[in-house]
């Protein structure tokens, strides 16, 4: 899967998606394009209801857009899923709790085979050790914290090569101090692991410190209000918070959510 | 990872880590309930009831016997009432299995494929609501004095909770380790191997916990309507109570309630083999 490619990373062309039975059909997604470049990763913000979710779940090819169309490196969903392509890291970790951390994180490899040809799968182990869990590899899910178990579920994301990683709030069930050392290690891990990402979460600063760009959706129906640039160098540490760009941007990211919530109510 | 990170992460797993299966953890809490505080209740009732048998046994000789007349007839008859045992034994130990499994298989079959429980089940039920006391009658008609409606019947009690209990379990997943397979364009057998299987067996032992005594009570049933030649410890009773013959009746009922808690015993003891993942803290949920 070289860079080069001009299809490569997740293409989203006029999305549209509505839930409910017929006649009471509430609209999700309206018209909804986006485009992540390989090795890029974009942020998706936005109050609840806003469609977030349901657009990661689309290109996840969890749930079939009613319009539009969705393309990961020049592929449809379907195909990409077939080709295993995507990675998911979903809200909860989703740890089989009877396998242990390594078996747990090998599942993607046994899991559809025929898809690991030609592809640079790697090492369950060595990824676990570069996650800092290398102690933790015959350990049973049960018996790690919140964090190191949201750990082992990117690891097992990472492992067989995907080419698009696919996000949902993963850092959001754990306390404040934990979520920033959880972010820093996966952008460590990303820095060196260029993949396209889509990262949705609730939290203005953790889009910042993460992403390329911040894509900010407004609810009723999900649209996308603003998509603003974040141009703070890269690797970024933990000293970027204290930075006066970090503060305007998150000025003007949390002045467009504040819009974007006023025209909900108005 | 940064090094600082990484002395944070070793802190962290050194707290977090609780042991494992067999842990020093497991023997303490082994030891915890040997304590005398856990069991001395239980045995406290036991004496009591067993003491208040005795008062009413000894006022009312001719309604229920003491505990020594019981003792001396399983003693005196041990003989007798093994080969009975072993008869009844027999019945739950084919009627059970053969009921859990097709339980569960049907169970399998309802869960991949959602026709088949409209299907069936409707005719399940039917099957179910229908006293066992009265299909065994019917089933002794067709089948004779000999093993098969036994095995039958046994079968048939065990067969629905196991059934209802499985089907529960085999749709139970994780919905978000079900998305993390499905992106990876898993096959339904993957699926059933890596997660339906194996998350399906608490509920599958849940389902275990209720047949098994039931199976008890599905061969007793049996062997009362068709006593036969081969006995049983259900039909000792109904003969030995209509000959009034007291010590013999409680003997029979004491060994069948013996039965049923090795059985429920025994189940425990796997339980804890199988399940050690499920016990506890929620997780990765």
């Amino acid at each position: 899967m070289e860079t080069a490619q001009p299809h490569a990373g997740v293409h989203i062309e006029n999305v549209s998606k509505s839930f409910g039975p017929e006649g009471a059909r509430t609209l999700v997604l309206n018209h909804v394009s986006l485009s992540i470049k390989m090795g890029e990763f974009v942020s998706v913000i936005g109050p609840s209801g806003c469609g977030k979710s349901t657009l990661l779940k689309t290109v996840a090819g969890l749930i079939d857009a009613d319009s539009g169309t969705v393309m990961v490196d020049g592929m449809t969903v379907k195909a990409a899923t077939k080709n295993k392509m995507i990675g998911l890291v979903p809200q909860s970790p989703a740890l089989l709790p009877w396998r242990t951390v390594l078996d747990n994180v090998r599942l993607p490899m046994r899991v559809n085979p025929k898809a690991n040809a030609n592809r640079n799968l790697r090492d369950p182990r060595e990824i676990l050790e570069s996650f800092g869990l290398g102690a933790a590899l015959d350990k049973y899910p049960g018996q790690l914290s919140g964090g190191m178990q949201q750990r082992v579920a990117i690891a097992r994301a990472f492992v067989f090569d995907p080419s698009v990683l696919l996000m949902d709030e993963p850092f959001s069930a754990l306390d404040e101090m934990n979520r920033d050392a959880q972010r820093l290690g996966l952008l460590d891990f990303w820095q060196s692991n260029r993949k396209a990402v889509m990262f949705v979460t609730h939290s203005v600063p953790e889009a910042i410190m993460l992403s390329d760009r911040i894509v900010v959706m407004g609810a009723h129906p999900g649209h996308i209000a603003e998509v603003i640039d974040v141009p703070l160098p890269r690797p970024r540490t933990i000293d970027v918070y204290a930075t006066d760009e970090f503060r305007d941007l998150e000025g003007h990211v949390r002045e467009t959510l504040r819009e974007v919530m006023g025209q909900k109510s108005a | 990872m940064s090094t600082t990170d990484t002395s944070a992460l070793a802190v962290q797993s050194a707290t977090s880590a609780t042991g494992r299966r067999f842990s020093p953890l497991a023997s303490a809490k082994f030891k915890q309930n040997l304590r005398w505080t856990n069991w001395a209740p239980a045995v406290i009732t036991f004496v009591i009831a067993a003491a208040l048998w005795q008062i009413t046994a000894i006022a009312n000789p001719y309604v229920i016997p003491t505990i020594d007349q019981v003792w001396v007839s399983l003693i005196k008859d041990a003989d007798t009432y093994w080969a009975n045992m072993l008869v009844t034994g027999l019945e739950v130990l084919v009627g059970a299995s053969s009921g859990i499994i097709a339980g569960f298989i049907l169970a399998i079959i309802m869960a991949e494929f959602q026709v088949m429980e409209r299907a069936v089940m409707p005719l399940v039920v039917v099957v179910m609501v229908t006293p066992i006391v009265a299909i065994a009658p019917a089933l002794v008609v067709a089948f004779g004095f000999g093993m098969t409606p036994k095995f039958i019947v046994t079968a048939l009690v065990v067969f629905f909770p196991m059934l209802v209990n499985s089907l529960a379990g085999l749709r139970d997943v994780d919905d978000r380790a079900l998305d993390v397979m499905k992106t990876l364009h898993a096959s339904r057998w993957e699926i059933f191997r890596d997660l339906r299987f194996t998350g399906s067996m608490p509920y599958v032992f849940a389902g275990l916990r209720i047949a098994l005594p039931l199976a008890i009570v599905g061969a007793a049933v049996a062997e009362f309507v068709a006593a036969g030649q081969q006995a049983g410890l259900g039909s000792l009773v109904t003969i030995a109570a209509a000959q009034a013959n007291l010590p013999v009746t409680w003997a029979s009922i004491a060994l069948l309630c013996f039965m049923g808690v090795v059985l429920i015993s025994l189940l425990a003891l796997v339980r804890k083999r199988v399940l050690w993942w499920s016990d506890g803290a929620a997780v990765g949920r």
